[in-house]
């Protein structure tokens, strides 16, 4: 089966010489829910512009089902629906009406367009707004709406780039059960952003890029084994003396036993079995792991969540 | 040969300037009735006739012009400029319409709107004057070819224009003086010979000079040559237009 999405070597040079992207790779599964995490500047933007359009090419490749991004854009575009970072609207127009245009523009007949019009009108509960312009909602509605619009034409594949961002909690949640329920259905989906938990809640596989790079690829899970540190937290109610844990090494902090293990859950049994044996009593056991953020900061030494207090400010600055 | 997404920029195009028609339609309705007052009625009696029609008509075809010209170009660089500086020129880009389309589709929305406003103009006219149209079908082969030169040309300023001061820019340095020294009220073997030759290299005179013909019947030099340049404006400008956009030329990055 085809990749839905494949980049090769993917390079972009701007003009006055920035190298956004450095030669990179990324296979997209078809139906996978996969995504592009890293920091403001890494290159995410950038890659879905090529992939899309928006950005010319200074080197490699990008591919849409087979279809070359560029040579044959007209099959790779149709099968995309994207909603870009920065809202933007068209100004002359309602609501309704400019999701009935950008079905067009991707050649609906006049009909279909207005009843899928009026489905994401539903589903984004923005049925009541059909007739309002987009400057008179609020910042959460502004963003259904540019969501809405990257799904207008049905696409196959749905590309979100950073769709929560400076979005309430609330919406957040609802989106993203929308978003696991239309991958379940079948539409594969890449979603760049800079919030650690939207990646693992949502993503079968991650690909951690920075400074135009992608370090790493793999599920969060397998993520944070092989790059953070996971174990258990013993309490006892007695002490034992000379605990041995075979194969494991421990530390005492505060009284309580630290085993690093990789799978915890599989292993707890065992070392409880151990303690026991050796005559202690164990009051409580807690499972600790390292965040994806651990691992994406131990990676590429910077922190994300700095990253997105600035861009909550700004947008609330934006929204004055 | 286009896709249905291609006529629906077109659409939007259209309903984008009905929907702003007090920016849009009714100010070249308006400056042409005064300059028909105005000019016409209270200079004509002193001018009399030139080559055998009244002065008051003798100015219509350059109103007519003027009238095309100017809202073509807006058109087209305007709202080209709005949808780059807003950014939703993006939901565009990523369909799979090709740069040829987007920028054809421009440029028929801004001929339609020149074409509207030359026929209002000319609808004035006929009410404030009693113009009548000499060949109706040539007069609608150069409000059409003129209107599709100049929203080619409003397609290639509002790529590189960054506000709307650019645009103004050329409209109030370029666009006006061509078209008031093309001849719109006055007869250019009034002027002396160096401002003939000028007029002669002005793409604008023979423009109107072409409009004349088809609608009152009368020349002062070449009708060929006109209907000639006003087609190879037509085809250079909406070319280059196309042939920028394909290349993403301030639009992709
Ligand atoms: N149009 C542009 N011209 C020049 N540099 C750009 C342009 N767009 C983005 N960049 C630069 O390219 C790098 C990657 O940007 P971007 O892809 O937007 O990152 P991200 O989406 O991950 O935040 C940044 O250093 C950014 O400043
Ligand atoms: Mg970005």
């Amino acid at each position: 089966m085809k990749p839905a999405l494949e980049v090769k070597n993917l390079r972009k040079v701007y003009e006055g010489g920035l190298e956004a992207l450095k030669g990179i790779n990324l296979t997209i599964p078809q139906g996978s829910f996969y995504g592009l995490l890293g920091p403001n500047g890494a290159g995410k933007t950038t890659t879905i512009g090529i992939i899309t359009g928006l950005v010319n090419i200074t080197g490699g490749s990008a591919s849409v089902l087979g279809f070359d991004s560029v040579s044959e854009f007209r099959q790779a575009r149709k099968l995309i629906g994207l909603s870009p970072q920065e809202l933007n609207f068209d100004v002359f127009f309602s609501i309704g009406e400019l999701l009935e245009l950008q079905a067009g523009y991707y050649g609906l007949s006049n009909k279909a367009a207005k009843e899928r019009t009026t489905v994401m009108l539903e589903q984004f509960g923005l049925t009541e707004k059909r007739n309002s312009r987009a400057r008179e909602l609020s910042g959460g509605m502004k963003r259904r709406v540019q969501i809405a619009k990257a799904l207008v034409h049905d696409p196959q594949i749905v590309i979100l780039d950073e769709p929560t961002a400076g979005v309430d909690i609330e919406l957040r949640h609802m989106l993203w059960n929308y978003l696991r329920q239309i991958n379940k259905e079948g539409k594969t989906i890449l979603l760049t952003t800079h919030y650690i938990e939207e990646a693992e809640q949502l993503c079968e596989t991650v690909s951690i890029i920075n400074d135009g790079n992608i370090i790493v690829t793999d599920s969060p899970e397998k993520l944070t084994q092989a790059h953070g540190m996971s174990g258990l937290e013993i309490t006892l109610t007695s002490e034992v003396a000379d605990l041995k844990l075979d194969p494991w090494l421990y530390h005492l902090i505060d009284g309580k036993i630290h085993v690093n293990i990789d799978h915890p859950e599989k292993e707890m049994a065992k070392v409880i079995n151990q303690i026991s044996e050796q005559g202690g009593g164990i009051e409580n056991v807690r499972i600790y792991r390292s965040s994806l953020e651990d691992v994406f900061l131990k990676l590429t030494g910077k922190s994300l969540h700095e990253e997105d207090e600035k861009f909550e400010t700004q947008e609330a600055l934006l929204n004055v | 040969m286009f896709s249905r997404g291609f006529w629906v920029i077109v659409k939007r195009e259209v309903k984008r300037f009905m929907f702003l028609y007090k920016q849009t339609l009714l100010p070249s309705v308006i400056s042409s009735g005064l300059y028909i007052i105005v000019f016409g009625a209270a200079m004509g009696s002193r001018i009399g006739e030139i080559k055998g029609v009244e002065y008051i008509h003798f100015i219509i075809p350059g109103l007519v012009m003027m009238s095309v010209i100017n809202p073509a170009y807006q058109n087209s660089s305007s709202s080209i400029m709005q949808a780059k500086f807003l950014r939703f020129i993006e939901d565009i880009l990523i369909t799979p319409l090709s740069g040829l389309e987007i920028s054809l589709s421009y440029i028929i929305g801004g001929t339609v709107r020149g074409v509207v406003n030359g026929a209002l103009v000319l609808l004035l006219g006929y009410f404030l004057t009693g113009l009548q149209i000499d060949n109706w079908f040539l007069t609608f082969v150069y409000l059409f070819a003129v209107a599709w030169a100049f929203a080619g040309a409003g397609v290639i300023v509002g790529i590189y224009a960054k506000s709307w001061d650019s645009i103004m820019v050329i409209t109030n340095f370029f666009f006006m003086p061509l078209i008031f020294l093309g001849g719109v009220f006055y007869s250019i073997e009034m002027l002396p010979d160096f401002w003939r030759n000028f007029s002669m290299i002005n793409p604008l005179y023979w423009m109107i000079n072409g409009l004349r013909y088809a609608t009152l019947g009368i020349a002062e030099t070449s009708h060929e040559f006109s209907l000639g340049i006003s087609i190879l404006f037509a085809i250079f400008f909406s070319s280059l237009a196309s042939f920028m956009f394909s290349k993403g030329y301030r639009i992709k990055t």
